[in-house]
């Protein structure tokens, strides 16, 4: 009966972390706004926090760039599990403008396994509402360790 | 110590949030909006000014010949587009426009961002050379 | 059979009323109302109000990261014994003239249990071993000293207002307290103790953690202080112990100025302590948490010993002076 009421509540309550890998801060910027007075999230239970230890989902926003992956790559390792990981506009997905550059490693998919994409440049908040549903959806289905 | 705005809250917890209750009420879009694309293939003639005018060069155009003539194809990855509508103001036919669709969520299993249309391109029959006319007439 | 019945009474005491589950199932309701209250004054729709109970369980079903610099034993017990310590508060204060725990100096164990969850944070967060967490606990013991201060000034002078009229010295019992207000009259009624009560109410979100003294933690320039390495069930603790203190700081606030008998029957008393309560806490925190922005640390320590230090030593002095 605990596992029931365990499950229930990982879909009421994701917290999220914001990680910005080489942005031009348009996506994240849509992000933050997400958080105010029109597009209230935190009806669906979202909260904002510090540490990537305390977060259910993470949203990478940016091409990948060479110095970041590294720290890209430990941030999202210290995550706990179950995780979703969502990546934002269209940078992640194939780089954008930003192709071929010196900098850019490539899209997030080669680096860490991606569940949700949204699409966009920058996408519109109420797209990002649509992503997160999605993402509650996966999240239901995986499970964490007890 | 001041303390602001002390009217405000009080006043607003007697009255309705602000609040778009987004999933449950649909929310009309501005004209002129550019959202994905949408390809006409009909009226495209394979020119291919879009694909030099893209900035993001998320455009690609495949080529293959069939007994009906060549079989032009078009793909315009929304993964890769930055919504600039450079390839909608420059298309001489006007065969792209980008139409009112925000919404584009892609999983890890399927593959929604690609955008595609093919036509079948058929040259008019060759014009006879000048010899060629002159022997028919002299005939 | 009598000691039988002796020891069930007090294990319900200390485990289902006002043990462990009525703290638990009201401060995380508490908890979702601040939060409610708060995203209404700002014009949104919120969360639900039972929003805390599906955090807690959700944090339970979470992995946890023990790092490899942690010291474990304290890491992982630092949670529990803040958890303990401000459940057993519970048992002193009285519930408008029914008392769970007779004793004479009710006032100083409370003032001493009531330190140890903030040195919980103080103890788990310099086991964690990271450089983030040992800015969060130099923060947390700054914030600690400055409330000290304001508050025991505030309990002795209201000790000494009850005591001078049954015994003529200071009196450390909740329940003296109680039995002066049955018969004198509710303390917030007498002019000389209004400041206290002010310095009270300014006390309450620093004792609680929140905005605009939350320095020390849940700040996200810091990486939310020493939670910082917390996650899982050891983090689902440390919000359920910020979700008790608000109860029980509510709670007494209500048993030291508006205590009493109220009425004669016990389901009457214990809603009005209810109602009570969520009110205190939404004037005193969430009102607060929707309007400012976050103090320094420098700027918390100057305004506690300036403000409420000179509200609590006025009512004090006016004590003193047989007001």
């Amino acid at each position: 009966m605990l596992d029931k009421i365990i499950e229930k509540s990982r879909i009421k309550s994701p917290w999220i972390y914001h990680v910005n890998a080489g942005s031009c801060n348009g996506c994240d910027i849509e992000l933050i706004a997400l958080l105010g007075p029109r597009f209230d999230v935190e009806r669906f239970g979202v909260k904002l926090t510090g540490t990537p230890k305390h977060a259910d989902i993470v949203f990478v926003t940016g091409p990948v760039t060479a110095q970041t992956k590294d720290r890209m790559l430990r941030v999202i390792s210290q995550v706990p599990d179950p995780k979703v990981i969502v990546s934002l506009g269209s940078c992640p997905m194939s780089c954008n403008v930003f192709k071929g550059s010196y900098s850019v490693v490539g899209p997030l998919d080669k680096w860490v396994p991606v569940d949700v994409s949204i699409g966009g440049c920058p996408p519109k908040p109420e797209a990002m509402i649509d992503g997160l549903i999605k993402a509650l959806d996966i999240l239901k289905e995986k499970r964490g360790v007890k | 110590m001041k303390f602001p705005y002390i009217k405000e809250a009080v006043g607003n917890i007697f009255k309705n949030p602000v609040t778009e209750k987004y999933p449950f009420k649909k929310v009309e879009l501005p004209e002129g909006f550019r959202g994905k694309i949408e390809f006409d293939e009909t009226k495209c003639i394979g020119c291919g000014i879009c694909i030099k005018v893209c900035a993001a060069s998320a455009i690609t155009k495949t080529v293959e010949t069939t007994r009906e003539g060549r079989k032009i194809c078009m793909e315009f990855n929304m993964g890769s587009c930055t919504f600039c509508s450079f390839c909608s103001d420059f298309c001489p036919k006007s065969a792209i426009h980008l139409s009112n669709e925000y919404s584009m969520i892609k999983t890890a299993d399927e593959n929604n961002m690609i955008v595609k249309g093919s036509f079948i391109n058929i040259l008019p029959p060759k014009p006879q050379t000048a010899a060629a006319k002159a022997g028919e007439k002299k005939e | 059979m009598e000691v039988l019945k002796t020891l069930l009474q007090q294990m319900f005491y200390v485990l289902i009323f006002p043990g462990f589950l009525f703290c638990f199932i009201f401060g995380l309701f508490l908890s979702g109302i601040d939060r409610k209250m708060v995203a209404r004054m700002q014009r949104r729709i919120g969360p639900p109000i039972t929003q805390s109970f599906y955090d807690f369980f959700k944090l339970v079903g979470k992995d946890h990261i023990i790092p490899r610099k942690a010291s474990k034993k304290a890491f992982l017990l630092a949670p529990v014994f803040g958890l303990i310590s401000i459940v057993i508060i519970s048992l002193f204060i009285p519930i408008f003239g029914f008392t769970f725990q007779e004793s004479t100096a009710d006032i100083i164990v409370i003032l001493y249990l009531i330190t140890i969850p903030a040195l919980s944070l103080v103890f788990g967060g310099s086991s964690s071993g990271s450089a983030y967490a040992s800015i969060g606990i130099s923060r947390e013991m700054v914030t600690m000293l400055s409330y000290e201060l304001p508050l025991v000034m505030i309990l002795l002078s209201i000790g000494k207002k009850a005591g001078a009229a049954i015994n003529g010295n200071v009196t450390f019992s909740l329940a003296d307290i109680g039995k002066y207000q049955s018969l004198y009259g509710i303390i917030i009624s007498k002019w000389a103790l209004i400041p206290a009560a002010i310095a009270f109410l300014l006390i309450i979100p620093a004792e609680v953690g929140t905005v605009p003294f939350d320095a020390a933690e849940a700040e996200t320039e810091i990486c939310e202080g020493p939670l910082v390495e917390y996650s899982g069930l050891y983090l689902g603790i440390y919000k359920l112990t910020q979700a008790v203190k608000m109860f029980i700081m509510g709670s007494l606030f209500l048993a030291l100025f508006f205590g009493g008998s109220g009425f004669s029957n016990i389901f009457l008393n214990i809603i009005l302590m209810i109602i009570g309560v969520i009110i205190t806490i939404v004037i005193s925190v969430s009102f607060v948490r929707s309007i400012l922005g976050r103090l320094k640390v420098e700027q918390t320590l100057k305004f506690f010993w300036t403000v409420p230090t000179a509200l609590s030593a006025i009512s004090l002095i006016l004590v003193y002076l047989k007001y």
